[in-house]
């Protein structure tokens, strides 16, 4: 490791970062300060983390611009600097606290983190229409964002976050995303990471899901020259649900390294882990996906179906399913398999009279389109499949 | 156009260097059905796939010609679009790929780009053909195959026949692993389509589905070759008796279970 990333960030640096804001999130900055002495990077057989721009950047991080669309009464939707001045008791009891710090670029984050997203939606709301919100990254800089997300017992609600910057640039990217389903809530979080083909990004996701509460991911990955993101779900209420739906398009000398964690903790709570992918250029995609089943956690059922396409010779994916069972009454289970398209399929299809190309065409976009097709939200599925065709060439 | 005709001289067929079928000649015009009958091994799946263009055979001599053209100088695409259609054994399944939506674009193929069957016309037929075939209308917006059992892939295949009107079929142990009622369903898939215009060779194992769709033609085939040909009756002496007294008559020394 550099030594600057041993140094990094300082006392000093923590405590600019930190300005005026409350005095309980200082004091959970400089606590992840000291800790982040002790931790180190992630240990990884396939990605650099001591090479990544977002591990040895050691300037101040800059905030992302914020673009919010107009929200219903009763739900806050902001910049996350602007609501600790005017919301600062709805963050306090859950900023931070969902992230575990377990590593140095966690640590790193909870020290640094400047701007982002805050959403609330209070109990009992059912919102109708998707909550919309961009994280703008506009230069070559260093940036830790935050994305909160709070849905109140009983709330409906989806929020879309959209992660795009400027052509060109390279930013460098340690943010997270805590996600606090209450108790009957019925939640969507739906990203769309478009980030400049240079941008590197580091984004855990955490999330925690109560009692009967659903949470629903669905994720789209196109962007940045290396994207670290993991996604951690604690089902930690009775009856609690969760579900992945990931799609990712890779090309160029793009690297993705994706974790998908299922943590059941309460009784009868049920994951399902879809994910999907398509490789192209000299692309390579890590993926991880984990089903944690603690004990007690009877009634459960945790799936996983990870399938990676790749179109070209020199694509790779290398996939990494997991079960850690530790209760006998469980259903789980996973599914992975990457490799090109099928020529038996495409034979097949050949021998109905289509031609080659457009028999790929349809191959590929079946693999995706079957992914697709699970996603409840007709705008979501419609701008996940323009995307692919704008960046897939079959 | 003038009847079908497909033509096949002295063709032999290999797989990773070693030679299946040796030599075989056969000719099956419009109007004709022609059963390919023998034992496991025997390589009539082998000719089967080597004439739709599988890619994993090889062909090692001999021509293959559909109304006089080339077919062996085809893509599969080509061929199919020529009107060689081939029931498979084992037909792919395709995800997130619907079965109208394939069968249409595979329509369209063969019309050509300026002349696409209309939307509503297609699926009015793709309806009807269905009902014909007692295929569950549901099965229209399943992904091809995906879930099927082997029954219904049979049929599915026997369905892409009869939308695509092709003027050759090949149907490819069409009757294995279906009970009698499916069976007597594929078959009249088959003779639906019967006329001048349209010629049939089914490649089986059994007698049985010749019960329901009446041969012209019969040839038994072994080692690569067909040994013997005649019309329906030979189906129903080898129903009787086997193919032990062929062998024994030929002087052919050949283990059943040699798989190809």
């Amino acid at each position: 490791m550099a030594s600057d990333t041993l140094t990094f960030p300082t006392r000093a640096q923590v405590e600019a970062v930190s300005g005026l804001e409350p005095q309980w999130l200082r004091d959970r900055r400089l606590e992840a300060l000291e800790e982040s002495a002790a931790l180190a990077l992630p240990m990884s057989k396939t990605t650099r983390f001591a090479d990544a721009a977002f591990v040895q950047a050691g300037a101040a991080p800059s905030a992302p611009e914020v673009q919010a669309a107009d929200v219903p009464a009763g739900v806050i939707l902001m910049d996350l600097r602007e609501a600790l001045g005017e919301h600062p008791d709805l963050l306090q009891p859950h900023l931070l606290t969902v992230l575990e710090r377990k590593n140095l670029l966690h640590a790193q984050h909870a020290a640094l983190t400047a701007g982002g997203i805050f959403c609330y939606v209070p109990k009992d709301m059912e919102l109708t229409g998707p909550l919309r919100a961009t994280l703008n990254f506009t230069g070559d800089a260093y940036y830790a964002p935050h994305v909160l997300f709070l849905a109140g017992p009983r709330s409906r609600c989806d929020l879309i976050v959209e992660l795009v910057g400027e052509d060109g640039t390279s930013p460098a990217i340690n943010g997270a995303v805590e996600v606090v389903a209450e108790e009957g809530a019925q939640v969507r979080y739906i990203e769309f990471q478009r980030l400049p083909g240079k941008a590197q990004g580091h984004w855990p996701r955490r999330a925690t899901v109560g009692r009967n509460a659903s949470l629903t991911w669905i994720l789209n990955d196109i962007g940045a020259r290396l994207q670290v993101a993991d996604t951690r779900t604690d089902l930690i209420g009775d009856g609690a649900e969760s579900r992945v739906l990931a799609t990712f398009f890779g090309g160029r000398r793009q690297h993705f390294d994706f974790r998908h964690v299922a943590v059941h903790v309460g009784q009868h709570t049920a994951s399902d882990t879809q994910a999907r992918g398509v490789l192209q250029g000299r692309a390579r995609a890590v993926y991880n996906a984990n089903t944690v089943i603690r004990p007690h956690a009877i009634g459960t059922s945790g799936w996983q179906h990870e399938h990676t396409l790749m179109l070209s010779e020199t694509a790779r994916a290398d996939l990494v399913p997991e079960l850690e069972i530790d209760e006998w009454d469980v259903k789980a289970g996973h599914a992975a398999s990457a490799g090109p398209v099928d020529p038996m399929q495409l034979y097949f299809m050949m021998a109905r009279g289509i031609p080659e190309v457009e028999a790929r065409r349809l191959i590929v976009y079946g693999f995706l389109s079957s992914l697709l097709d699970s996603i409840p939200l007709a705008e979501v599925r419609e701008r996940i499949a323009q995307l692919f065709h704008e960046k897939v060439e079959v | 156009m003038a009847r079908p005709t497909l033509e096949i001289r002295e063709l032999r067929v290999g797989i990773d260097g070693r030679e299946i079928v040796k030599g075989l000649d056969l000719t099956v015009r419009g109007g004709e059905v022609h059963a390919i009958m023998g034992p496991n091994g025997t390589g009539k799946s082998t000719l089967a796939s080597a004439l739709m263009g599988h890619p994993t055979y090889e062909v090692l001599g001999g021509t293959a010609t559909l109304d006089g053209e080339n077919l062996l100088e085809m893509g599969v695409d080509e061929r199919a679009r020529a009107g060689l259609f081939l029931a498979m054994q084992y037909p792919a399944e395709i995800s997130g790929v619907s079965t109208a939506n394939f069968l249409r674009t595979a329509v369209n193929a063969r019309r050509g780009e300026s002349d696409p069957m209309p939307v509503l016309k297609f699926h009015r037929q793709l309806k009807e053909k269905m009902e014909r075939l007692s295929i569950d209308p549901a099965f229209a917006e399943r992904y091809v195959n995906e879930g099927f059992s082997g029954g219904e892939k049979k049929r599915n295949e026997i369905l892409q026949m009869s939308i695509l009107q092709p003027r050759i079929a090949i149907l490819d142990e069409i009757d294995s692993g279906l009970d009698i009622d499916a069976v007597k369903i594929v078959a009249q898939g088959v003779n639906d389509m019967l006329s001048e215009d349209f010629g049939v060779l089914i490649i089986t194992h059994y007698q049985r589905i010749l019960n329901y769709i009446r041969p012209t033609n019969v040839h038994v085939m072994m080692q690569g070759r067909i040994v013997r040909s005649g019309g329906p009756e030979l189906a129903e002496q080898l129903e009787a008796r086997g193919y032990e007294w062929l062998r024994e008559e030929l002087g052919i020394e050949e283990p059943l279970s040699q798989e190809a």
